[in-house]
């Protein structure tokens, strides 16, 4: 973490710039969105749709575009920089204290942690931040937008995610199981073919068959276990990830139909709920790819 | 008995064994030397059944169908080519033997004092820890095999190729021990593991020297 730290402060202009962007970004987004909710409650209650309403839709869609290249450009910049700044200050280190060092794991440093650091940081970190910063700027927007709606997305989202949490525990372990085996009935096979001079001159052809069958049934029983409970647990988390818009277009449209929320609301809901469930959906696979990127971080300090 | 006669063998348009004779009487001891790739394991292969010869007939005991010879005869190679199975299952390869004759066979391998500590002895499952296995303690399960079948005709690949100088005079003196009255071809390049042979050849660019 000490690492990170560093590379943040010693980019703090690149990484403030990256950070400032996405949020403009996300902003004019936001603010394009409430825009388009005014503009379907004026289509909704028959007012007249003004030229400035067009005009500031337009100029929004344009920014909109703008602050997008904006973030993009300033995330891989910075990323860039930071990878830099992390590669030079590694050769630095090791030639300042070369005398002291193991090439060997010095060798396999390079190879391994500093290689996927350094992916990490160009391919995914800022895109992670984005992704991050997106989500929590859109469950607080949404938060402002109506209460009741936005519990509405997000409370079902938690609870599938916990479910896809609970399902991938299950199932990678069937995983490791029919990998397992898959592994032993290859080392079968291969032993055969190996032994093959043995088994002749022993006879043992019928006590090797029976072996290789042994193992191919063993992996065939795991295999179709794993396959079975994919299909269960990945048709069912299909099913479920479309319930919190199912209840948004229930509550939403009772609460519409009631006059406690207007249509351009809900649309702005309709719009930005994929947002926020992504977010959430994703945030355990971040976590962990930035778990690994933290440790290979630790690893190269150490 | 073994006998060859103006055998001739191939491998990739290169000829290996050219036109070679040789009788080998019942219950001698046989050794053939030579440099490395110079088709010794190749003749032992012939002589075992498990190659077909180009030219000339190959026969042990009388039998020269390669399929047949393979019956015949025990085969221990430089690599122990054990199975991913039990201890029991590399030794008997399927087929049934008394306790007594498995307990004998044992012995003589010398694997009792390594098999007794086991917990599950000679049915331990060797299949997933086979690297783990030292070179000594594998090499002792082939020859047991190869004890166990009990053949008249016992066949050497460089059994010690792969085992320091302690545990090739175990095994070595094991095989001896064991083969007294059998038929032996001990293929080497070391001419120490061929001390109290009968016989000592030296295969030269697919000749007997």
């Amino acid at each position: 973490m000490r690492i990170l730290g560093l590379l943040v402060r010693r980019n703090r202009l690149h990484v403030a710039g990256a950070v400032g962007t996405a949020m403009l970004s996300n902003i004019s987004q936001m603010i394009y969105m409430v825009y388009i909710g005014e503009l379907v409650n004026r289509i909704e209650s028959r007012e007249p749709i003004t030229a400035k309403l067009v005009i500031i839709l337009v100029c929004f869609l344009i920014s909109n575009a703008v602050t997008v290249y904006v973030k993009h450009y300033f995330g891989r910049y910075a990323a860039e920089k930071m990878a830099h700044t992390l590669r030079m200050g590694y050769i630095g280190n090791l030639l300042k204290y070369r005398k002291n060092t193991d090439t060997g794991a010095v060798m396999s440093q390079v190879q391994n942690e500093l290689s996927h650091a350094d992916e990490y940081l160009s391919n995914t970190f800022f895109d992670i931040t984005d992704l991050l910063l997106t989500g929590v700027l859109v469950f607080f927007f949404l938060l402002f937008q109506n209460v009741v709606l936005t519990l509405v997305i997000f409370i079902p989202t938690v609870l599938i995610l916990l479910y896809v949490k609970w399902s991938s525990r299950r199932l990678s372990g069937i995983v490791l199981k029919a990998l397992d085996a898959k592994e032993k009935m290859n080392r079968v096979s291969y032993s055969l073919v190996h032994a093959f001079p043995a088994v002749k001159v022993y006879n043992g052809d019928e006590m090797c068959i029976g072996t290789y069958e042994k193992s191919l049934n063993s992996w065939g029983e795991q295999e179709a276990d794993m396959e079975r409970l994919n299909a269960l647990y990945n048709s069912l988390s299909g099913v479920l990830s479309r319930v919190p818009l199912l209840l948004l277009l229930t509550v939403g449209g009772y609460m519409v139909l009631k006059g406690n929320v207007m249509l351009g609301t809900l649309i702005i809901f309709l719009n930005m709920q994929n947002t926020l469930k992504q977010t959430i959906m994703n945030l355990p696979s971040w976590i962990s790819g930035f778990k690994v990127f933290i440790t290979n971080l630790d690893k190269i300090q150490n | 008995m073994i006998e060859l006669k103006e055998v001739t063998f191939s491998y990739d348009n290169k000829q290996i064994i050219s036109n070679l004779t040789l009788s080998i009487k019942k219950g001698a001891k046989v050794g053939i030397m030579g440099e490395s790739g110079c088709g010794k394991s190749t003749l032992l292969r012939l002589m075992a059944g498990l190659y077909r010869a180009d030219h000339g007939t190959i026969s042990v005991d009388g039998e020269s169908d390669p399929e047949k010879i393979s019956r015949k005869v025990s085969v221990v190679m430089q690599s122990p080519m054990l199975l991913p199975l039990s201890i029991y299952d590399n030794i008997t390869m399927g087929h049934n033997y008394s306790k007594e004759q498995l307990e004998k066979v044992i012995k003589m391998a010398r694997l009792s004092s390594w098999v007794d500590t086991l917990p599950d002895g000679i049915q331990t499952y060797i299949g997933d820890r086979a690297d783990e296995l030292s070179g000594g303690q594998a090499q002792r399960i082939a020859i047991a095999r190869a004890m166990c079948k009990d053949s008249e005709v016992l066949l050497l690949d460089e059994p010690a190729s792969a085992l320091d100088s302690e545990n090739t005079k175990s095994v070595l003196d094991a095989i001896m021990e064991y083969a007294i009255d059998k038929t032996v071809v001990h293929v080497t390049h070391q001419l120490k593991h061929l001390e109290g042979y009968d016989r000592i050849y030296v295969l030269k660019d697919g000749v007997l020297i």
